[in-house]
């Protein structure tokens, strides 16, 4: 094909031009004369019927310059990452308040970024590219804008008033681009509401030209990330609720539902439970490991040079720089473990979440008891140990969930995330059969101290010898209470969470007193 | 030994293109103009809000307005340089203080004195409500304002048409002249307050009429001033 030949002839001065992205060579595909380009992962696809429609009126290697200029410049520039791109449509949203529309903002919005930094920045024929495709609806509009911001003939004109205000919008500063969206959105509103409404009559819609913008053009991986970095930017979680719930329908299509760290097909999504995953997985809390059992088994402990006649195995090619020579290689000296003569290891851990009336409803607001819990469950899941949950309100009159340990994170956090409101009272009788579930596990407590049956959990805590990390929420006399009855008790940790940023400081399984030898850790 | 290559060769052959684009010049102007028209607005607060209080009193409003006119002069501005040192004034690291009184009076003065003669001021997502918005708007002038406003919104009217596509709070349109309010949703009390002509439309609730001297009112379209129950105010 000619297309094929061309792309071959390009794509290296493109590279070159935008600073060699890891991307891979674009590929061709038939079919989708309306449409240049689309982008499914890191994949570029160039439509060869576009092609062959234009090249009449345009040179062929401008053709295919100009449209791959213009995608790369979505990974180099805007909207770079996917967190970038749900930010913006959550700012279009609230302009707009339909789906659809918020969407075709996004893109209409990331288009002009990603043409308009192409034209400043780069030697480029996207001028050319737009002069000769149709212009209607708010591609007119558009034409015009680009006409004005870029000074140059596009055949366009008119919209006056629309293009004064577009062209006012700052769309090379990135720090603006939330404030930014929200005037362009403003600005083209009523014609991206007309053009909603002209598709929903008439099924044969017009598609943007140079590609749509949807979840297709983004990796797992990349969704995972930007999902996490969205949770932590967003201001609420009925913000967060609301954008995963319009992307629904494609988060599941591409596999995103909340088996495991929201992968697979499976159960449909739980905003609820994705925002607290992802939001716990900004934040790392260590854990105080623990010795737990001598394995014999030996391990890599410490570099020593190679020499004639030692064994090759165990060669470390990595600080041998992959040479085989006396002096330079080097070789893993293997030993048991030395924390008297045992491997250190994490143990199982029971979180134990308060959900009584006081505490905050998870899934209205964003609720630290969760996060901090949600924090917990990582840590221990993370290093390979399993967790429990016991979940309580009144848990006497059966307002608890009790559940034993394993390592389902979706099952845990579902555990978790339970809200039941009412009163608040353990019932120890499940503790105790948790506890007895696993060998000596550690104990995570997140409450506001505001337990009916209080002093007995004191006192139960004050009978065991297992690590527990209480974590209490806000302010009350409860804590003191508390800290006064467990003070002469060294395996129990106090930790106070007046905001999420106390979070982070919560170190797990610390003690104030761990064997004569390990005093500096408390 | 064989010279080594650089891994970075290729990247110092890359040639950069950055030009200025008109869209460049359009944004600098503009920042240009915002400058100067808060500069405006900061002398008038030092003249006339010295320790940040400002008393609403008619005297005030009409010192206000000439020293805003002064302080406009010269400056060439458009609708949208109007509708975003509005925004401006919402944010804090622009502006160190908003009184909404003078922040009203100057506001209006720029429309008075805008090229345009229609004006649109999308304010929908202002925070704050800003008073004495279309002070003295003259004929020939129209003002749009999208969003809702604060008291004393059209007072001293003259002969310009003021739509609100929103609602209105207290006092509007006292002492206009001539001239038409045009407001989309309710109005607070004292509406209309020793106006003595011209007209003034509501498409929602009125909660109350001040004292007019002349001028007609209307309540969804029902004309509640003049009428039997409402009689002319002779101060």
């Amino acid at each position: 094909m000619e297309i094929e030949k061309i792309i071959r002839k390009v794509w290296p001065k493109v590279r070159k031009k935008h600073l060699f992205p890891q991307i891979p060579p674009p590929k061709v595909i038939e079919g989708g004369e309306e449409v240049a380009l689309e982008i499914k992962s890191k994949q570029l696809f160039i439509s060869n019927s576009f092609y062959e429609k234009l090249k009449d009126t345009m040179e062929g290697e401008e053709i295919v310059e100009a449209v791959l200029d213009h995608g790369i410049t979505h990974y180099m520039y805007c909207p770079w990452d996917f967190h970038t791109h749900l930010t913006l449509y959550n700012e279009a949203k609230k302009v707009v308040r339909k789906k659809e529309v918020a969407q075709k903002a996004t893109t209409y919005f990331m288009d002009v970024v990603t043409d308009t930094y192409c034209v400043k920045e780069k030697d480029t024929k996207i001028p050319n590219l737009y002069k000769n495709l149709p212009k209607t609806g708010v591609h007119e509009v558009l034409a015009s804008l680009y006409e004005k911001i870029w000074g140059v003939d596009l055949g366009g004109g008119g919209f006056d008033e629309r293009v004064n205000r577009l062209s006012r919008i700052p769309y090379l500063e990135r720090k603006r681009w939330e404030e930014s969206i929200k005037k362009f959105t403003k600005v083209i509103q009523d014609i991206l509401e007309e053009e909603l409404e002209n598709e929903q009559e008439n099924p044969q819609r017009r598609p943007n030209p140079l590609g749509e913008h949807s979840l297709d053009n983004y990796s797992l991986d990349e969704i995972d990330r930007g999902l996490r970095d969205f949770a932590s930017a967003v201001q609420d979680l009925q913000e967060f609720k609301e954008t995963v719930e319009d992307l629904r329908e494609e988060l599941e299509e591409k596999g995103y539902a909340t088996g495991g760290m929201g992968r697979g097909k499976g159960n449909p999504i739980d905003a609820n439970l994705l925002y607290y995953m992802k939001l716990a997985e900004s934040y790392t809390l260590p854990i105080r490991k623990l010795p737990i059992e001598k394995r014999g088994d030996l391990h890599p402990h410490s570099h020593m040079p190679w020499e004639m006649g030692k064994p090759f195995a165990d060669i470390d090619v990595w600080t041998s720089f992959g040479k085989i020579m006396p002096g330079i290689t080097q070789i893993w000296m293997k030993r048991e473990g030395e924390t008297y003569g045992e491997l250190e290891g994490t143990p199982d851990c029971l979180i134990i979440i308060d959900s009584s009336g006081s505490m905050i409803n998870p899934r209205e607001r964003l609720s630290y008891a969760v996060l901090g819990a949600a924090c917990a469950c990582n840590a221990y899941l993370k290093n390979e140990s399993r967790a429990a949950v016991y979940n309580f309100s009144d848990a006497l009159r059966g307002n608890k969930i009790v559940l034993d340990f394993n390592q389902e994170k979706e099952q845990i956090y579902q555990a978790i995330c339970r809200y039941f409101g009412g009163g608040t009272a353990l019932d120890l009788g499940d503790i105790q059969y948790l506890l007895s579930c696993a060998d000596n596990p550690d104990i995570f407590i997140i409450t506001d101290m505001q337990i009916t049956n209080l002093e007995k959990l004191i006192g139960f805590f004050n009978q065991i010898e297992n690590r527990v990390t209480a974590v209490h929420l806000g302010h009350n006399v409860h804590p003191t209470r508390s800290k006064e009855g467990t003070e002469t008790k060294k395996n129990i940790s106090l930790f106070n969470i007046k905001d999420k940023e106390d979070i982070p400081k919560i170190v797990l399984g610390k003690i104030k007193e761990y064997l004569a030898s390990t005093s500096e850790w408390g | 030994m064989p010279k080594m290559k650089n891994p970075f060769e290729a990247f110092h052959q890359t040639s950069s293109r950055k030009r200025e684009i008109p869209l460049d010049k359009i944004l600098k102007s503009k920042e240009e103009t915002l400058s100067k028209v808060l500069k405006g607005y900061e002398d008038l607060l030092k003249n006339e809000a010295k320790d940040l209080v400002w008393l609403m009193q008619y005297s005030t409003v009409i010192k206000a307005y000439s020293i805003a006119e002064k302080g406009i002069e010269g400056i060439e501005y458009t609708a949208e340089d109007i509708e975003e040192f509005c925004y401006a004034l919402d944010r804090t690291d622009q502006i160190p203080y908003l009184i909404t009184g003078p922040a009203g009076v100057y506001i209006s003065t720029l429309c008075n004195y805008a090229k345009e003669e229609e004006i649109a001021l999308h304010l929908r997502d202002l925070n704050v409500k800003i008073n004495l918005l279309g002070y003295r708007l003259p004929p020939n002038k129209k003002l749009i304002v999208e969003g809702n406003v604060g008291d004393f919104t059209g007072i001293g009217l003259d002969g310009g048409e003021l739509i609100i596509e929103g609602s209105g709070k207290n006092y509007t349109g006292a002492g206009m002249k001539r001239g038409k309010i045009i407001v989309r949703h309710n109005l607070g009390f004292n509406t209309g307050h020793g106006m003595t002509g011209g007209e003034i439309i509501a498409g929602g609730r009125i909660k109350g009429l001040g004292k007019i001297v002349g001028g007609k009112i209307f309540e969804r379209e029902h004309p509640i001033f003049p009428n039997e129950g409402v009689k002319p105010f002779y101060f």
